[in-house]
């Protein structure tokens, strides 16, 4: 297919690829391009510069912090993060989403920083930064600003990242002992694009200390069902009462609808990936279920 | 830094030998490889990274050259379907999807070879599943991959192991 007539430029630092952003208006990043170089193609966006990032080393890194959490370079790719020893000890469910995208030849290429700059609500990395109340570290001229993974997806196709910006890298925070981690999709095909997704983190000592209950493909931007979160507060974890929980998404619960699934489809399985999603993080606690 | 341009002078290095040309930025990287280098033996199927028709492995990552653009190939060593034989010699694999019928009309085969050497390389010994997933980003419409991953199968288990450099070796 032929593209639009664009300029390339790779730079040599983050500094100097954001003076590029901020000298031409047109200006877009390139990473692993497996999302933008098929926008191009289709024509649907105008870039007249791809700005090449992906070989920055600056953005290629892995490295955990003496608090257990761990902080990830924008430019490390799915297959990366599924053979990082790193994060296969303390941050397991990341690689294995990551193991999970699609096929090899996209995990080769693809990045978690484009993953989440793309904001596609089918891409499988925001629910889970979400879940995990990860924290976007955003370069620009003016310097490093945070933000956390919950208010960085704003809408579909649309981030908090702002001209002249940069992802630099993703903070996640320490997953102990007592916090498990679930992530469930619908899908029509094994790891194939979501129907309905939900990704939780639960903090259990006995009792349900703490939840975050996060829902994806039903808007734009993955979303927290707090009714959810807090009808878990409190309880045993039961299967029952996980269940019970679950059943709080009602009918004022209005997901979206399209050609995969309607809205009163998606609440129904809404409520069915959200249960597996808890009933997972649970069994990873007491030890049911294997790695965090 | 490479400077911004439309157009782009690369190198990139190809089954062992070395190419310079300038490309115009917008070029995909498989048009490069087919249109500009001749070398067609890397198929189009959907243009949209899809289908896998187009895989080729660059630093050693097999990738799909219709989701690249031929600069950011720049400096790059590229393995085609070309590179698989030797002297006239198939590889282990090429001869094993001969021998097990892994292909029909041979649209999805460059890909499918690409991707089941890169499966290979990294995993020598994989089950049907391992082949199955290695596999998932290549679409057949003809065979029903029934005999993909049995020729596939077949090398892991079989006596021809070296799947290094292309080259079959009894052991
Ligand atoms: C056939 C196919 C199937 C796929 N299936 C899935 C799937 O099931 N699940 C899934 O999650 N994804 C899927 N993807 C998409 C893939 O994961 C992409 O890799 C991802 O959406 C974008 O990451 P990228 O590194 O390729 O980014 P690019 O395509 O290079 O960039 C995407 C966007 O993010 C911006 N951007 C990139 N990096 C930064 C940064 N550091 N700072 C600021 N902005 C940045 C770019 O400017 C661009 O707008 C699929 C892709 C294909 C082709
Ligand atoms: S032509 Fe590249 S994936 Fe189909
Ligand atoms: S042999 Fe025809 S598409 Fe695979």
């Amino acid at each position: 297919m032929l593209l639009k007539s664009v300029e390339y430029v790779r730079p040599d630092s983050v500094a100097q690829a954001i003076e590029i952003l901020n000298s031409n208006e047109g200006a877009a990043l390139l990473a692993g391009g497996q999302s933008l170089v098929n926008i191009l193609k289709h024509r649907v966006a105008s870039v007249d510069v791809l700005v090449d990032i992906a070989t920055l080393e600056e953005l290629r890194f892995v490295e955990s912090r003496p608090d257990g959490s761990i902080e990830i370079g924008a430019c490390i790719t799915y297959d990366e993060l599924d053979h990082s020893e790193l994060i296969h000890s303390s941050h397991e469910m990341i690689a294995w989403v990551a193991s999970h995208i699609e096929d090899q030849q996209i995990r080769n290429r693809g990045t978690i920083g484009g993953n989440c700059c793309l904001s596609d609500p089918t891409n499988n990395f925001p629910p889970l930064l979400v879940a995990m109340d990860a924290t976007m570290n955003i370069q620009s001229s003016s310097g490093m600003r945070q933000v956390r993974a919950e208010e960085f997806f704003k809408g579909y196709l649309m981030t908090a990242i702002q001209p002249g910006e940069i992802l630099k890298s993703i903070t996640v925070p320490p997953v102990p002992a007592d916090v498990g981690i679930g992530y469930v999709s619908l899908s029509v095909g094994e790891d194939s694009k979501a129907i309905v997704r939900s990704s939780a983190w639960v903090k259990l000592n006995g009792v349900v200390q703490e939840a975050r209950v996060v829902l994806a493909r039903v808007s734009p931007i993955p979303v927290r069902y707090q009714p959810m979160e807090e009808a878990l507060r409190g309880s045993s974890a039961t299967p029952e009462d996980i269940a019970r929980a679950a059943s709080v998404i009602g009918s004022d619960f209005e997901p979206v609808a399209d050609s995969h699934g309607s809205s009163e489809y998606r609440r129904e399985m809404a409520r069915v990936v959200a249960k597996r999603a808890v009933l997972e993080a649970v069994e990873k606690v007491r030890g049911e279920g294997g790695s965090k | 830094m490479i400077t911004q341009s439309a157009t782009q002078a690369i190198e990139v290095t190809i089954n062992g030998k070395t190419y310079r040309r300038v490309v115009e930025s917008r070029q995909l990287l498989v048009h490069f490889i087919r249109d500009t280098l001749g070398l067609t033996g890397t198929h189009i199927g959907c243009d949209t990274g899809s289908c896998g028709a187009c895989s080729i492995i660059m630093n050693g990552k097999l990738v799909k050259s219709c989701m690249l653009l031929a600069p950011q190939a720049d400096g790059a060593v590229i393995e085609t379907v070309e590179g698989l034989a030797h002297d006239g010699e198939l590889s282990a694999l090429q001869e094993s999807f001969r021998d097990h019928h892994g292909l029909q009309c041979g649209y999805c085969t460059p890909g499918m070879l690409m991707a089941a050497t890169y499966l290979l390389r990294n995993n020598p010994s994989p089950s049907e599943e391992e082949i199955r997933r290695g596999i998932k980003g290549n679409i057949c419409r003809c065979t029903g991959y029934v005999n993909i991953v049995r020729s596939i199968k077949a090398v892991a288990d079989g006596a021809q192991l070296d799947m290094g450099d292309g080259v079959a070796k009894e052991v």
